[in-house]
């Protein structure tokens, strides 16, 4: 029920991680969608597709990666001063952002290399490792809006 | 767990669906649209477009369903400005994107026959494209699914 006695200051932080929550999710969906269609049909458009997915990736995704982060440390800066009796559910968060993080750069350079190399064996990584990341923020959204055990 | 965690969950996820799916959508257009492509190009994109649609309607289903049972549930007032102005935005986001979604829909198949007679480019579907009246029903019909999302934070006048 934390929603219904939030403090107004903790809104901007907690709209801003939401903000940067859904983003994430379409430019993560957006990137699976442009490097699964860059799997198929001819080189350039393959080539074309792979670009585009790079670019999706560095700059909506990487954006909204750090906004949403960002933010969730805001807000739990707020919420938890000091870290003292955070409740399970945000240790969710940082369980799936963090190597989500590391996800997220793999993703880009691999995008990157694949948009460059008509041919790099590694291009076929770049939307299952998207959706990899969808599910693990499908886990983390549950964690935050659920909050179960709270 | 209680209904109400329940009930926030499926409420969230309609949120994600429905805003993800805008992102997907506006990702797509915008690369359709910044520079002058082929048509099988823009049908490409537009193929891929579609993947957002279901998104997009199941968003619009668990938002409002699942708010209107949360409106209930924790004892709100469905006269409250904030739920008003909220439910009025979401008909109004409904109604510009339904609009768009048949627009669309004409751009993509026009670049599928374009491509498929030629794949010469067309005068005719980048004045469709970058139509002002359309991208503004377009992209305001987005923007105010943003703004139901300001305001579910927000909660104005609580």
């Amino acid at each position: 029920m934390l929603a219904l006695v939030r403090p107004e200051s903790w809104n901007l932080p907690l709209f801003f991680h939401v903000l940067g929550a859904t983003l994430t999710f379409g430019a993560t969906a957006t990137v699976a969608l442009l490097g699964f269609a860059g799997l198929r049909g001819d080189p350039d458009r393959a080539g074309w597709l792979r670009g585009l997915a790079f670019w999706v990736g560095f700059t909506v995704l990487v954006p909204a990666f750090i906004m949403m982060r960002g933010a969730a440390l805001w807000i739990v800066d707020k919420e938890y001063p000091g870290g003292h009796h955070e409740p399970g559910w945000v240790g969710v968060g940082f369980i799936v952002t963090e190597p989500g993080a590391l996800l997220v750069i793999v993703m880009v350079v691999l995008s990157l290399l694949a948009a460059r190399r008509p041919h790099f064996r590694g291009a076929v990584a770049v939307p299952w490792l998207a959706s990899i990341l969808l599910v693990a923020l499908g886990i983390a959204w549950f964690a935050m809006s659920a909050k179960p055990g709270s | 767990m209680s209904l109400y965690q329940w009930l926030l969950f499926f409420h969230v996820t309609g949120a994600f669906f429905l805003i993800g799916g805008i992102v997907i959508a506006g990702i797509l257009n915008i690369a359709a649209i910044a520079k002058d492509r082929r048509p099988s190009e823009i049908a490409a994109l537009y193929g891929l477009i579609r993947f957002a649609v279901p998104l997009i309607g199941a968003g619009l289903l668990l938002t409002l369903a699942i708010g209107l049972w949360l409106v209930n549930e924790v004892g709100y007032g469905y006269g409250e400005t904030w739920i008003v102005t909220a439910i009025a935005l979401w008909v109004l986001a409904s109604a510009l994107g339904n609009i768009d979604g048949k627009y669309q829909r004409q751009t993509g198949e026009l670049a599928r026959r374009l491509a498929a007679e030629g794949d010469a480019p067309s005068s005719e579907l980048r004045a469709r494209l970058r139509n002002p009246s359309a991208l503004a029903i377009s992209y305001g019909s987005g923007l105010m699914a943003f703004a139901v999302l300001g305001i579910m934070i927000w909660k104005p006048g609580v």
